[in-house]
C-alpha cells in the first residue's frame, strides 16, 4: 500500500495538509480529490469506497456543498491528474494494519448482496471502535443534553454588546476531530471481526467512547417509494440495518411503516385501513388539515414519522424517543385519505420557549407554498397559548430561508399597516416571534438604520417592491392561508407525573 | 469600541426593543455609508451551524437576496438544489383505493398504527412463492389463505421474541415446532393451526437464511450494551435511563422515594389484606348465624313433634344484640345475652368502662350458639358476684391498710402507690365522671372511652368506693385528686331537690402567671350576682345589736371611738367565719363559676 511513503512521517498536531498524486488505488477514505459535479471540478472527500461488479465506487462529500448532495460516482469522475489531500496523519500503531486494507476491499468485491454488506457494516462498526481510541471523547455528533431535545446541541444566540464571530478554535477542533476520524477509520484493519476481538477490546482500552460519525455520514437508504413518489433520501436515517441492501424502501403513506419488499408492502396495504394521520384534526379548510399527534400515545406512528423525517433533516436526531413532543402534520385531502404534506414537532414543554423542534415539508411537495403554512400554524399555535416562539436552532439551510421568507412577509405587513411608528417587542407581541427574530428580520432587510442620532426603521423599495410582488402573485395564484377561526384547539397540559414518568 | 476606532465624534445610543422607531421610507433618510449605517447594531445570529453557513448554495441565495433588499433590481429565484422527487411507477390507485369520505367535523381519532394495521407480519415474495407451492399440492379444500400464513407466521415471530428476545445476538437455535406448539394461544386462530406444522417448515428455513433473525426489519434499540451510545442505528432511546446516569445525587433521592413508596405501598396491600380477612370471618359468622337460626328452627319443629312443653326463651337468647356504638368495631363479637335482661347488661359494661385504664372487657362470648339449659348461670350474676367478691377483698384490705397507717401521716409528694384517702363510705358523696371537666383525660383511659364529652356516667350506688379508690398511680398534674369534683342529692321538703358539691374548683389560669396571687385576691370575692353587700346575718347574734348600739353612742361619747374599731374588726372576722361556713357546709347550688 502507497500512499505513506510519499507522505513523510507526521509528529505533532496540526500539520498543514499534505498533497500528492494518487493513483485510483491508492486513493481511500479520507482523502480529497477534485470530482466532478455539474460541469465543474469541484474538491470532495471520500467518505467511503464499496466495489460493486469489480467497479470502485466512491461516496464523496463536495466541500462547501450541503452533504445532501453526496453521492456515489465511479472512477472516471474522479480527477487524478490534479493532486489529492491526504487525510490527516494518524497514530503510528495503526499504520501497519492500513496496508491490509485496500487488499480487502478488493477481495469483498466477489461477495455478493447480504453477506456482502453485513460485512461491510461490521467493518464500519470496527471502524467506529477503533476510533474511540484516537479521538478526543464526545466530540461530533453524540448529543449531551438529555433534555427535551430533538435537535442537537445549538449555538445561539445575539452578543448584543459585540458581534464577534464565534472562536475560530472551535471551528478548528471540530475539523481536525473529524479528521482523526477519518484518519482512523481508515486505517483499521478490515478483516473480519470476531466478537472475541471486540469484548477483548471493550476490556482493554479505557474509553468506551466510540465514534461512528463514519456510518452517519454516509446515505444508508438508496430510495423511497411513498404515496405517488419516488424520493430520493437526502441523509442517513436508522431505518432497520437490512434496508441498506434494498434498491427501494416502501412507505406507507398513511401508517407510514416501512418494507423493504414490494410484495410485503402490498400485503400492507391490503391490510392498513389508516387514512389520515392517527389523531386529532384540529385545523381544517378547503386546503389543508392539520393534526395533532401526541408522541406518547401514537409511539409508532411518530417513530416512523421521525425515521422518514431523518431522511431529510440532516441535524434531527432520533437519539432519544418521541415521548415528549407532540407533532403537528399537515395534510392536504382528496378521496384517497389525508395526505401527509409536512409536519414540525413541539415540545410539550420548551425550556428555552421553542415553538417549533423540526420542521419539514416532504421533498414531493416542496416549493409549493407547504412550507409558510406549517410555519404560519406554528405561530398560530403560539399565539393561541400567548407566547413568544421560535424554532430550535440549528436551522438547516432550507430552515432559514423559508423561515426568513415568512420574517420578512409578517414583519413588512406589519409595519405596511399605516404606522407612523414601531416598537419591536410590540411586533414581536402582535407576530408571536421573539424579539430577536424581530431584530434578525429587520437588520437582515437592512431596515434598521441609525439616522439623525436615533434608531428608524426604513420601509425600503426593494422589500416594498417584493411585496407588492408577491401581492400580485398572490392574486393570480390566490393566496393560501391559515384562518385562525377554524382552528379548534386548546394548549394541552400534562400533568407534573405524566411529565416525570412518561418522558 | 467600535465608535473609538472609527472615530465618530458621538456615541450612538444602544438600541432599545421597548422603543417606539419611526418608520420611514427610503427617501426619507439620509444615506450613510454602508458601514455607518449598521456597525452599531448587534449582528443577529442566522441559526445556522458555522459549518453549513458558508455553503454555496445557501450563500448564493443569501447573496441574491441581500442584493435584492440592497435594491438591486430583479433577481432570478434562486433555489437551493435538493435531491429528486419523482412520479413513482407503482399503481396508486390499487395500493391506496378511494375509500375515503370526510366527515363533517373534525376528526377526531386515538387508534393507533398496531389496532390499524391488522397482522403486523407481511408475507414476502418468498413466502408468496412457498405459499403457492405448498397450496398446488394441497386439496381445494384445504387451502392456506394468505392471511392465515401471516397469522402463523406472525405468531412463531412473536412467541420466538419473547422467548428468545437476544435470539439476533447470541446465536441461540430455532425454536423447535413442539416448543412453539406449546406457546400456542388465541392470537393463533383454530383455523389457522392446521396449517402450523407445514408453515413451521417453511418459516423455520427462513428464519435460518436470516441467522434467526426476526423476519421483519426491526429497529435497533438500546440493549444496554456498550456500543448503544455510539450506534447510529440505535434510536429511540429512553429519557429516564439517561437522567439517571447524569446525576447521581438526584438518583440517591429518587431511590429513597421509591423505596419509601414500595414500603407504603405493601402497607396498604397488607392492610387490604386483613380487611379481606375480615370480611371473610364475617361472611363465616354470618353463615353460622343462619345455620344456628335453622337448627333452632328444627329443634322448635322437635320440640313440637315431640310435644315437649316449656318456654322457648333459650331459643331465643342468641337474639342480637344492639352493639353499642364503640363495639362495633369488632363486630363479630355476638353478645351471649338474654333478651329479656339487657339492663343489668348495660350497667355492667358502664362500670367496666368506669373503671380507667382498663378498657372495655369484651362479654364472654359463645358464637356457637349451641342451645343453653335453662338452669344456666347468668353471665350477669356471675359478674356481679365476681365484682363483690373483689369488692370486698378490696374493703377489707382497705381496712387493714388504714389500721396498719393509724397515726401516720403519708406527706410523700406524688408517691407512686398514692395514700389512700379517707374511707368515703360514710360520705353519700359520689364522683361524677364527666371528662369534660377532666382537662386531660387520663392516659390510660383507653381511646374508646373518650366519646361523648358531655356523657355523665352515673356510678352505681353500690360501687362508689371501688370507683372512689382504685386510682392512677400518677395523677394528672393539673388536676390533683381532691380536686375533683363530687356532688350530692338530697331531697328537701317539699320535694325541692338540692344538689351539694364539693371540690368545684374555678378553671386555672395557665396563661397568667399571678395566678396564685390573683385567686386568692378574689378567694373570697365569687362574682355571684346577689349584692356582695348583703351579708348573711345571724340573727341570734347580738353583734349587730351591739354594733348599732356602739353607733347610737358613737353620737353621745365621741370618745369611745377606739370601741367602735375593735367591733369593726369583731365584724369582720364574723363575716369571714359565715362564708366559711357556707364553703364547706350546705349552701344552696350557686350559680355556675360562683364556688370557689
Amino acid at each position: 500500500m502507497a500512499p505513506r511513503e510519499n507522505s513523510h512521517e507526521p509528529s505533532g498536531t496540526p500539520v498543514p495538509v499534505e498533497t500528492g498524486f494518487a493513483t485510483l488505488a491508492q486513493l481511500r477514505v479520507g482523502v480529497k480529490a477534485f470530482v466532478e459535479k455539474d460541469g465543474e471540478k469541484r474538491k470532495a472527500e471520500i467518505l467511503m469506497i464499496q466495489t460493486r461488479r469489480g467497479e470502485p465506487k466512491f461516496y464523496v462529500h463536495y466541500e462547501e456543498f450541503n452533504k445532501r448532495l453526496d453521492e456515489w460516482v465511479n472512477a472516471d469522475r474522479i480527477d487524478l491528474s490534479r493532486e489529492v489531500e491526504w487525510p490527516a496523519p494518524e497514530k503510528p500503531d495503526k499504520k501497519k494494519s492500513a496496508s491490509t486494507k485496500n487488499e480487502k476491499t478488493t477481495s469483498k468485491a466477489d461477495q455478493k448482496s447480504l453477506k456482502r454488506s453485513r460485512s461491510k457494516l461490521d467493518r464500519e462498526l470496527s471502524i467506529a471502535s477503533e476510533s474511540s481510541s484516537i479521538n478526543a471523547p464526545g466530540k461530533a455528533s453524540r448529543p449531551t443534553k438529555a433534555s427535551g431535545k430533538e435537535n442537537q446541541e445549538l449555538l445561539v444566540t445575539t452578543e448584543i454588546t459585540d458581534g464577534t464571530t464565534p472562536k475560530p478554535e472551535d471551528e478548528e477542533m471540530d475539523l481536525v476531530d473529524v479528521q482523526d476520524a477519518a484518519a482512523a477509520a481508515k486505517a483499521v484493519p478490515d478483516q473480519a471481526y470476531s466478537r472475541e476481538d471486540e469484548i477483548e477490546k471493550l476490556r482493554t482500552s479505557g474509553s468506551m467512547t466510540q465514534n461512528q460519525t463514519e456510518i452517519a455520514r454516509v446515505r444508508n437508504i438508496e430510495k423511497v417509494q411513498m404515496g405517488k413518489y419516488e424520493i430520493e433520501p437526502w441523509y442517513f436515517s436508522p431505518y432497520p440495518i437490512d434496508f441498506v441492501d434494498v434498491d427501494m424502501v416502501y412507505i406507507c403513506e398513511f401508517c407510514l411503516n416501512y418494507y423493504g419488499d414490494v410484495t410485503q408492502f402490498e400485503r400492507h396495504r391490503s391490510k392498513c385501513t389508516l387514512l389520515h394521520p392517527p389523531g386529532n384534526e384540529i385545523y381544517r379548510d378547503d386546503y389543508v388539515s392539520f393534526f395533532e399527534i401526541d408522541g406518547r400515545r401514537q409511539r409508532t406512528w411518530c417513530r416512523n414519522l421521525c425515521l422518514l423525517s431523518k431522511l431529510f433533516l440532516d441535524h434531527k436526531t432520533l437519539y432519544y424517543d418521541v415521548d415528549p413532543f407532540l407533532f403537528y402534520c399537515m395534510a392536504t385531502r382528496d378521496e384517497h385519505g389525508c395526505h401527509l404534506v409536512g409536519y414540525f414537532s413541539k415540545e410539550k414543554e420548551s425550556a428555552e420557549g421553542y415553538n417549533v423542534a423540526c420542521i419539514l415539508t416532504l421533498p414531493q411537495y416542496q416549493r409549493k407554498g407547504f412550507g409558510k403554512l406549517l410555519i404560519d400554524f406554528s405561530y398560530l399555535l403560539s399565539k393561541r397559548e400567548g407566547k413568544l416562539g421560535s424554532p430550535e436552532k440549528p436551522l438547516s439551510d432550507l430552515g432559514l430561508l423559508g423561515y426568513r421568507a415568512y420574517w420578512q412577509e409578517i414583519i413588512v405587513d406589519l409595519l405596511m399597516d399605516g404606522r407612523a411608528e414601531a416598537n419591536i417587542e410590540d411586533l414581536g407581541a402582535q407576530s408571536a416571534m421573539t424579539t430577536n427574530d424581530v431584530l434578525h428580520t429587520l437588520q437582515n432587510l437592512n431596515m434598521l438604520r441609525y439616522s439623525k442620532n436615533a434608531h428608524v426603521v426604513v420601509l425600503t423599495d426593494a422589500v416594498v417592491e417584493a411585496r407588492e410582488r408577491q401581492k400580485a402573485k398572490e392574486k393570480i395564484k390566490g393566496r393560501r392561508a391559515l384562518d385562525p377561526e377554524r382552528l379548534s384547539w386548546k394548549p394541552p397540559v400534562f400533568s407534573a407525573a405524566s411529565r416525570t414518568w412518561n418522558w | 469600541m467600535t465608535q473609538r476606532v472609527t472615530g465618530q465624534r458621538f456615541r450612538q445610543r444602544k438600541l432599545s426593543t421597548k422603543q417606539n422607531l419611526p418608520i420611514l421610507r427610503e427617501n426619507e433618510v439620509e444615506q450613510l455609508g454602508d458601514d455607518d449605517a449598521t456597525r452599531h447594531i448587534p449582528k443577529v445570529e442566522t441559526g445556522v451551524e458555522k459549518g453549513e453557513e458558508i455553503e454555496h448554495h445557501l450563500q448564493a441565495v443569501i447573496s441574491a437576496a441581500q442584493a435584492a433588499s440592497q435594491g438591486g433590481g430583479k433577481i432570478a429565484q434562486l433555489y437551493i438544489p435538493t435531491p429528486d422527487a419523482v412520479a413513482s411507477k407503482l399503481q396508486y390507485e390499487d395500493l391506496y383505493p378511494r375509500q375515503f369520505t370526510q366527515p363533517s367535523t373534525y376528526i377526531r381519532f386515538s387508534s393507533t398504527v398496531e389496532d390499524t394495521i391488522g397482522c403486523p407480519y407481511c408475507m414476502t415474495s418468498e413466502d408468496a412463492a412457498w405459499l403457492k407451492s405448498y397450496n398446488q399440492k394441497k386439496n381445494k379444500g384445504v387451502q392456506c389463505s394468505e392471511e392465515e400464513l401471516e397469522l402463523v407466521i406472525n405468531f412463531f415471530e412473536e412467541a420466538t421474541l419473547e422467548k428468545q428476545p437476544y435470539a439476533d445476538v447470541d446465536n441461540t437455535p430455532v425454536l423447535t415446532y413442539e416448543e412453539l406448539e406449546a406457546l400456542f394461544d388465541e392470537r393463533i386462530p383454530e383455523h389457522a393451526r392446521r396449517f402450523a406444522k407445514d408453515v413451521y417448515v417453511h418459516w423455520k428455513a427462513e428464519r435460518e437464511r436470516r441467522l434467526n433473525r426476526p423476519l421483519m426489519p426491526t429497529l435497533k434499540f438500546e440493549k444496554n450494551l456498550d456500543t448503544d451510545d455510539s450506534d447510529p442505528y440505535v434510536c429511540f432511546r429512553r429519557r429516564e435511563v439517561r437522567m439517571q446516569r447524569k446525576t447521581r445525587g438526584r438518583d440517591a433521592q429518587v431511590t429513597e422515594k421509591l423505596k419509601k413508596l414500595r414500603k407504603e405501598l405493601e402497607e396498604a396491600r397488607f392492610i387490604m389484606a386483613q380487611v379481606k380477612r375480615r370480611e371473610v370471618m364475617i361472611r363465616e359468622q354470618l353463615a353460622l348465624d343462619k345455620l344456628i337460626f335453622e337448627q333452632r328452627g328444627e329443634v322448635k319443629e322437635t320440640k313440637r313433634r315431640l310435644s315437649i312443653k316449656g318456654d322457648d326463651e333459650e331459643l331465643l337468647i342468641n337474639q342480637k344484640v344492639r352493639v353499642p356504638l364503640d363495639a362495633r368495631k369488632t363486630p363479630f363479637l355476638t353478645l351471649l345475652q338474654p333478651a329479656p335482661k339487657p339492663k343489668p347488661r348495660v350497667d355492667t359494661q358502664a362500670l367496666q368502662r368506669g373503671i380507667p385504664g382498663m378498657g372495655p372487657k369484651p362479654p364472654v362470648t359463645r358464637p356457637d350458639g349451641r342451645l343453653v339449659d335453662s338452669d344456666l348461670v347468668y353471665l350477669d350474676d356471675q359478674l356481679v358476684k365476681k365484682s363483690e367478691i373483689i369488692d370486698g377483698f378490696i374493703e377489707e384490705n382497705l381496712m387493714k391498710h388504714q389500721k396498719w397507717n393509724v397515726g401516720w401521716v403519708d406527706a410523700t409528694w406524688r408517691p407512686i402507690t398514692p395514700p389512700l384517702e379517707q374511707p368515703a363510705a360514710k360520705s353519700d358523696f359520689r364522683r361524677v365522671f364527666t371528662d369534660s371537666q377532666l382537662p386531660t383525660p387520663p392516659a390510660s383511659v383507653s381511646s374508646e372511652e373518650v366519646g361523648d364529652a358531655m356523657a355523665v356516667q352515673q356510678v352505681k350506688q353500690s360501687e362508689p368506693r371501688r370507683s372512689a379508690r382504685i386510682r392512677f398511680g400518677t395523677p394528672p398534674d393539673d388536676v390533683p385528686y381532691q380536686d375533683q369534683s363530687r356532688y350530692r342529692r338530697r331531697t328537701g321538703r317539699g320535694g325541692r331537690v338540692m344538689i351539694d358539691r364539693r371540690g368545684v374548683k374555678r378553671p386555672k389560669l395557665d396563661n397568667d402567671p399571678i395566678d396564685e396571687r390573683m385567686a386568692d385576691r378574689w378567694k373570697f370575692a365569687g362574682d355571684s350576682s346577689e349584692d356582695e353587700q348583703i351579708y348573711p346575718v345571724d340573727w341570734t347574734d347580738n353583734l349587730h345589736i351591739r354594733y348599732r348600739i356602739m353607733i347610737e353612742r358613737q353620737g353621745e361619747k365621741q370618745h369611745a371611738q377606739h370601741q367602735a374599731a375593735a367591733a369593726a374588726a369583731a365584724a369582720a372576722q364574723n363575716r369571714r367565719a359565715i362564708e366559711n361556713h357556707q364553703r364547706s357546709g350546705s349552701g344552696h347550688l350557686a350559680p355556675p363559676g360562683a364556688g370557689q
